[in-house]
């Protein structure tokens, strides 16, 4: 029916297609590997006893913005779990704003280095991820480079996990109902890692990795308290996923604590500081600028 | 002229149609991941149907079908039609959707790079193409005897049209690369965004030139006047459509899901764009075949006069 030569092109384009194919799937094998060995050997903190502690409080100055409703209909189990499901990221009570995730940026030990340039004990215990009532349980989780994190399935629904990560590995892994724990660590420092189910789409969650164990994120009264905290000036952060960053300069004293307040402003929505809509003033929308 | 093929031709070339709508439906819902594996999902051929698999699963089902149908064509096309470069056309439709489903695993495999997923749109789209003008050639009306008309005007309606298609096909890139370089929940980049503008302000005054020229000198002739309306009419939609789910994006990022009406605005926006670049595809080859250019015109009365 084809001709000798339609037939010998033929096979050749479908033998370089299905080599380009596996050659992209290998290359992204090499480039994971790579990704967890160009790290400089960071000196061991060695504690003299003397570290102090950062606390506060995080507010929300003015209205929060009202919960949006989530249609679940796609998945009978998950409508099961949320008799009424409204989106949860802006946790606010009283004023006091959660899932803030309040960190040490930068700073230098006093008499020492650089708070990036030491390591520090890893957490004894794995961090853990929770699907459960289709949400991530905790919305915003803070962790140590290498430290294991499990990511669990408490849902009747299966799961999948895409950590879209940019200086770690990215992957996506499903699990089903009663699936066992997947079990992976961040080779390296990274914040503001998303994490989606594309399955759901409104279950997403922001894992932050640091070189450090000084973070903390806030629960819905708004504090935080970061121990063990060398002596020294910092750049500490407090990040939320729709008012953005906040930042403060704190000097820790030995054996002391200081306060560091942050308050934002619930008028005003992080997302919209890079939308199209602000770089583009010759084609305006005002109506949809969520004001 | 077998009138069963054409018919079936088109048929492939419409359940292709509707795998773009289920492929703009994918990217829509954010579901492109929903299954980590690939060629089957979850391991499985037939998975439960839940959540956004629905849509990546169904969109599998349906590209393996238009595969399926591919290879039924070109059979077809290998037993019954006298054409060879007409069977070549379809082998290489075959070897495109070959292709495309690859890409597709790609996708799924490296996790949406851009450059992946914009060649998916892409070939997507070229693919509908090569579909559009098999249908074209397997059609009664271009196999029938045609006398040839000479080019009117100052400028070519076989060249405007070529130059239509490709300015849209860029156009067409352009939007898918726009598309895939933000999720549902991301504001789209403002430089891919501007780019997109002006393109469709490029593609509305060179395939509206195309139209008006190609109504104003051949009105009469339905073989071309009826597939530049139908350009023209498509391409005042997808403006519209264009300016509808700019405004419906842009307020997306704010929701907790992707919803309508961004969704059906997108998916719309998406099709109506094939089906803009379809009629740049029939106005061309149906230009090609019914006008000829005055120089060859002039030298075919010279052979004729010659030979008289």
């Amino acid at each position: 029916m084809l001709s000798q030569r339609a037939r010998f092109w033929l096979a050749v384009s479908v033998m370089v297609s299905l080599l380009a194919f596996s050659l992209a799937c290998k290359k992204k094998a090499v480039e994971d590997d790579e990704v967890a060995e160009d790290q400089p050997a960071a000196t061991p903190y060695k504690s003299k006893g003397d570290e102090g502690t950062i606390t506060g409080k995080v507010s929300l100055n003015g209205a929060a913005p009202a919960p949006k409703p989530i249609d679940m209909s796609q998945d009978g189990a998950c409508v099961q779990m949320n008799a009424n499901p409204h989106s949860d990221e802006v946790a606010v009570k009283d004023g006091k704003l959660g899932y803030v995730f309040v960190y040490i940026k930068d700073g230098q030990v006093t008499g020492g280095k650089k708070v990036k340039d030491y390591s520090f004990d890893m957490p004894s215990q794995p961090a853990v991820l929770d699907q459960r009532g289709c949400r991530y349980e905790p919305h915003v989780l803070g962790v140590v480079a290498k430290q294991t994190i499990n990511v669990t399935n408490s849902d009747p629904t299966t799961h999948n996990v895409n950590v879209q990560a940019k200086s770690n590995e990215k992957w996506n892994q499903s699990q089903t109902q009663g699936a066992p724990p997947i079990v992976k660590t961040f080779a390296r420092a990274e914040t503001l890692i998303p994490i989606k189910c594309n399955q759901h789409p409104w279950m997403k969650a922001y894992v932050n990795v640091l070189s450090h164990p000084f973070f903390f994120v806030t629960k819905e009264d708004g504090t935080f308290t970061i121990t063990g905290v060398p002596p020294g000036t910092y750049t500490l952060v407090a990040w939320h996923e729709k008012f953005g960053e906040k930042t403060a300069q704190v000097k820790v004293d030995a054996k002391g604590t200081v306060t560091s307040d942050f308050t934002f402003d619930g008028g005003a929505t992080a997302a919209i500081e890079d939308s199209s809509l602000k770089l583009m003033p010759a084609i305006e929308f005002p109506m949809l600028g969520h004001h | 002229m077998n009138r069963g093929l054409h018919r079936f031709t088109v048929f492939v070339t419409c359940a292709t149609l509707f795998l773009i709508v289920a492929g703009a439906l994918v990217t829509s819902h954010d579901a492109g991941l929903a299954a980590p594996d690939w060629p089957l999902s979850y391991g499985q051929v037939f998975p439960k149907m839940v959540g956004n698999l629905f849509w990546e699963h169904g969109h599998r089902m349906i590209a393996t079908a238009v595969g399926l149908l591919t290879i039924i064509l070109n059979v077809w096309l290998w037993r019954r039609e006298p054409r060879a470069w007409v069977r070549r056309l379809g082998l290489f439709a075959l070897l495109m959707v070959i292709a495309q489903g690859l890409l597709g695993g790609l996708t799924v495999r490296l996790l949406l790079p851009l450059w992946v997923s914009s060649a998916h749109a892409c070939l997507a789209q070229l693919f509908f193409c090569t579909l559009v003008s098999l249908s074209v050639f397997t059609a009664p009306g271009w196999q029938q005897q045609r006398e040839t008309i000479e080019e009117a005007g100052s400028l070519s309606v076989r060249y405007l049209a070529v130059a239509a298609f490709a300015l849209t096909f860029v156009q067409l890139a352009l939007g898918a690369t726009l598309r895939h370089s933000a999720t549902w929940d991301q504001y789209l980049p403002t430089n891919l965004l501007l780019a997109h503008i002006t393109g469709a302000v490029l593609v509305l005054l060179v395939l509206g030139y195309t139209v008006l020229t190609t109504l104003r000198l051949y009105g009469d002739r339905a073989y071309l006047a009826r597939p530049a309306k139908l350009a023209g009419a498509i391409l005042g939609v997808q403006l519209v459509l264009g300016v509808l789910t700019f405004l419906a994006r842009n307020a997306s990022p704010e929701d907790p899901q992707p919803l309508n009406p961004m969704i059906s605005l997108t998916v719309a926006h998406v099709a109506c764009g094939a089906l803009v670049l379809a009629m740049t595809v029939v106005l061309a080859l149906r230009a090609f075949r019914l006008l000829r250019s005055s120089q060859t015109a002039t030298a075919q009365y010279q052979m004729n006069a010659a030979r008289s």
